[in-house]
């Protein structure tokens, strides 16, 4: 008769207090098992980062901004570096464009190995795959350290080039690096990709069609993940991804396994964008130097740069003073866990999956709340 | 049916290859990790190339840096807040004579805020690593293979 | 009146005439070996899935491979305060975790550890007397969850009790297996059947089925859906702390000591094996011991390899898959008992 008697809702809060949920609350309304409505609820780590950039000059603005995401921090930094060059009007040298698609693409393969580890942990608690791919990490940070000075939070692009050169003894070790994980990558392969468990956790579940990831916002590999094939690297190539061979990497099926194989993928077309990048690596200038305290001409910026979450932009108004006058940053983080809320209603989510689900689409909240 | 008995056997196999390797993770405090020589630890101070010019407090960009007077009639030298450093560099990188370094201590932990404010003559002190851990024996540095990352163990 | 002297005489003869069953109920197989397993087998799970993920485990506590680490967490444990939620049912949610670890050690006093050492014989039918005992077990996670008050309590609670019933059917069907192969209820007599050749062989395809249950009914990994740490925090467990804690988790080992003792009754051979050094009691206990570790370790092992199943999966498996493979075994064992009775 009424509503009440045929559907018990019960509403769980898989809450800030809890072993794997990261910074959200996320309100699940639940019948059974069978989920009804998922509502996040952002805002626990906000910091006010648009504010804190009004009161910094470019060189200084890097510093905040890069502590938005810890774990891919090159590809915010270079978003932000690259506004303020077009705003500048300056170019910076080929040798300095190399150096920062190296680190660049470090990062990502840094970024893709954390959320792979989460991913296997929210499946279901497999322990093994979570630490090597926290262990696999480590080679990779040492490298940036000597290359940067630091294995996070490097600071070391600027408006006009980088700080430092890359030094050539580094290339034999980055080489070595690269052979070693290519390695690692068959183990996660086997162990982890072929696990009769895993498939039958992860196939199927959380199935995104194209028009409905194009329709809500999807954004990064979850795009990718169903088969629409738009990456930035590729549609307004920035750096020199243009001179650059690489492919975009898209699966047709768009459930969770999908979206994870996508992840994997990616990474072995990272190794190789790295090989090219260290072979073509012209001679030359590494900066042009930009003083800061200069007044910054008037004008209006948006770059846009493929992170390993998504594309994330940067809009930057100056208004001729040494600081900017405004910046909004557009993240990816905000815009995939809109579709995660509206999966639902798209199809049959178990209790069960929500976590599988979510950690498909690798969430980082520090960048959803800014 | 076979599939799935090939896809249930081996991860067992390549799990257990893994329990043969040696353990990634290392006993500090009695081993640590050797950072590169342009680490960014606690800063060093070389006083007599400072001027006294300032532009690392202008440039610092969670304003630690105040240049205080240490004695009458010398230049003004600067002293860090290391509780509110980021370790950015930037003071290191945009210093026109290169007075201000940095070194690779990170153990600065104390008890009590103010001790974390570092005036020059304590910056401009090297740090010692034996003062901090008395009880380091050895020091690792990271060697990546093909097939294995080794550390390679050296006695301090 | 009755002197001091008299007192303690008779206690003492009491004991002198019983000190077999006293042996048996305080050494082996009784508390001090229950103590024993749950503090090595915790160990060599920090320590097995340390290594498996290119870790060291506990390394200080004790001197070599920090194996004194379990008995540091246990005495660790008495100083911590006990925390009930305002809103609960006090007694039963005191009572749950006390009594699930007394049922499933209950369970043990049936295994025979030698032709002669077995606490409680059962009147020839302590293979019935082991599943009705050990049927009580899927209740207390039921109370449990119940009574502390909170929704994912609840939620896992209800899911042990979709998986134990899952998983008790083709328990029972293939230790029917094993009855007809035999021939008789006891254990005793089980094991003695089998000292031509083990029942692993001729019931294949039930001690696979058996396996698969063990795993399922004392909830480890891939079956650890109860304690589903990424979605329902703790499971029944989440609202315990202190000493009712450390009494939940012992249940879980104490739990897979008692199936793993049955499968090595019913399958493995129980205490057969050669005699060493012409101590037939020694030896027969020292196999069982043997087969105990091998079989625990490979049980552990899992945890490293599997994540887990959700529960309409597990359920599936064990309705679907698990009863007709048990009944199919079934027939096998007739056919083996009526035209080949030589060979077992």
């Amino acid at each position: 008769m009424s509503e009440k008697s045929s559907k018990q809702v019960m509403r769980i809060s898989w809450g800030p207090q809890h072993p794997m949920s990261g910074q959200v609350r996320i309100l699940i309304d639940t019948d059974g098992e069978r989920v009804l409505n998922i509502i996040p609820d952002i805002g626990f780590t906000h910091r006010g980062i648009e504010k804190i950039l009004e009161n910094r000059n470019i060189v200084q603005g890097v510093v905040p901004i890069e502590r938005m995401v810890m774990v891919d921090t090159a590809n915010i930094a270079l978003s932000y570096v690259r506004a303020a060059e077009e705003i500048l009007g300056i170019e910076p040298p080929k040798r300095a464009q190399y150096i920062r698609v190296i680190i660049c693409e470090v990062c990502r393969i840094l970024s893709h190995l954390y959320g792979f580890g989460l991913a296997a942990e929210a499946c279901g608690g497999y322990p093994a795959v979570f630490l090597w791919s926290t262990a696999d990490r480590e080679p990779f940070l040492d490298l940036m350290e000597r290359i940067t000075g630091t294995r996070w939070s490097y600071s070391f692009f600027v408006p006009g080039g980088v700080y430092a050169d890359f030094p050539d003894k580094i290339k034999e070790k980055f080489l070595a690096t690269l052979e070693y994980f290519e390695e690692r990558l068959e183990a996660y392969r086997r162990a982890w990709f072929e696990n009769k468990i895993f498939e039958s956790r992860a196939k199927d579940v959380g199935i995104l069609k194209p028009e409905d990831a194009i329709r809500l916002g999807a954004a990064g590999p979850n795009l990718r993940g169903s088969g629409v094939a738009l990456d930035v690297r590729k549609d307004e190539p920035y750096e020199v991804y243009d001179e650059i061979d690489f492919r975009v990497i898209t699966q047709p099926e768009g459930d969770s396994y999908a979206r994870l194989m996508v992840r994997y993928l990616e990474m072995v077309e990272s190794v190789k964008i790295i090989r090219q990048a260290i072979e073509n690596m012209p001679s030359g200038p590494y900066r042009k130097f930009v003083s800061p305290l200069k007044r910054l001409p008037k004008g209006e910026a948006y770059s846009r740069v493929e992170t390993a979450r998504g594309e994330l932009g940067v809009h930057m108004i100056s208004d001729g003073g040494t600081k900017p006058y405004r910046i909004k940053i557009t993240s990816p983080t905000l815009r995939n866990l809109y579709v995660v809320s509206q999966m639902p209603k798209i199809t049959e989510v178990l209790l069960a999956d929500v976590p599988v689900i979510l950690y498909s689409f690798d969430p980082w909240y520090l960048d959803a709340d800014r | 049916m076979i599939d799935m008995i090939k896809k249930l056997f081996q991860p067992f196999m390549v799990v257990f290859s893994h329990v043969l390797k040696s353990p990634h993770t290392i006993k500090y405090p009695y081993e640590r990790l050797k950072f590169s020589p342009n680490f960014r630890g606690r800063h060093l101070l070389d006083v007599k190339k400072c001027v006294g010019c300032g532009m690392c407090a202008r440039i610092c960009p969670n304003n630690c840096i105040v240049m205080i007077e240490v004695e009458k009639g010398k230049v003004r030298l600067p002293q860090i807040n290391l509780g509110s450093c980021s370790f950015c560099a930037l003071c290191v990188r945009y210093c026109p004579h290169g007075a201000l370094t940095m070194t690779d201590l990170v153990e600065i932990s104390t008890d009590k805020r103010e001790n974390l404010i570092y005036p020059p003559m304590k910056l401009a002190e090297p740090p010692s690593i034996k003062n901090v851990l008395p009880q380091l024996k050895k020091e690792l540095t990271v060697q990546v293979t093909r097939s294995k990352i080794k550390y390679i163990r050296r006695k301090i | 009146m009755v002197s001091l002297n008299e007192i303690i005489t008779s206690v003492m003869n009491f004991i002198m005439l019983n000190l077999k069953f006293f042996i048996q109920v305080l050494i082996i197989p009784g508390l001090l070996f229950i103590l024993l397993f749950v503090t090595f087998a915790v160990w060599f799970e920090r320590k097995y899935l340390a290594r498996a993920m290119l870790r060291i485990g506990p390394l200080y506590a004790g001197r070599i491979s920090g194996f004194l680490q379990p008995i540091a967490d246990f005495l660790k444990i008495f100083t911590k305060e006990i925390i009930v939620p305002s809103d609960a049912d006090r007694r039963l949610f005191y009572l749950a975790p006390m009594l699930l670890p007394v049922i499933q050690a209950l369970t043990i006093i049936l295994i025979p550890f030698a032709p002669d050492w077995v606490v409680f014989r059962g009147s020839g039918f302590s293979l019935i007397l082991f599943f009705a005992i050990s049927g009580l077990a899927p209740l207390f996670p039921l109370i449990a969850g119940w009574a502390s008050n909170n929704k994912y309590t609840i939620i896992s609670s209800l899911r042990t009790a979709y998986l134990c019933i899952a998983a008790e059917i083709p328990l029972l069907l293939s230790a029917v297996g094993v009855v007809i192969l035999t021939g008789s209820f006891d254990l005793i007599e089980i094991v003695e059947a089998q000292s031509k050749m083990w029942f692993i062989i001729p019931g294949f395809l039930g001690a696979i089925v058996f396996f698969i249950g063990i795993l399922a009914e004392s909830e480890r990994v891939p079956f650890d859906i109860p304690v589903a740490e990424q979605e329902i925090v703790f499971g029944w467990r989440t609202e315990y702390s202190g000493i009712l804690f450390m009494l939940t988790m012992m249940a879980e080992y104490i739990g897979l000591l008692s199936w793993s003792l049955l499968f090595i009754t019913l399958y493995l051979g129980g205490y057969q094996g050669p005699i060493l050094f012409g101590m037939p009691l020694v030896s027969h206990m020292f196999w069982v011991l043997v087969k105990l570790a091998v079989l625990t370790a490979i049980i552990i092992l899992f945890r490293t390899v599997f994540p887990r199943f959700r529960i309409d999966q597990a359920i599936k498996i064990g309705w679907k898959y698990l009863i007709p493979i048990a009944i199919v075994n079934i027939f096998i064992a007739i056919i083996v008992k009526t035209f080949f009775p030589s060979i077992i």
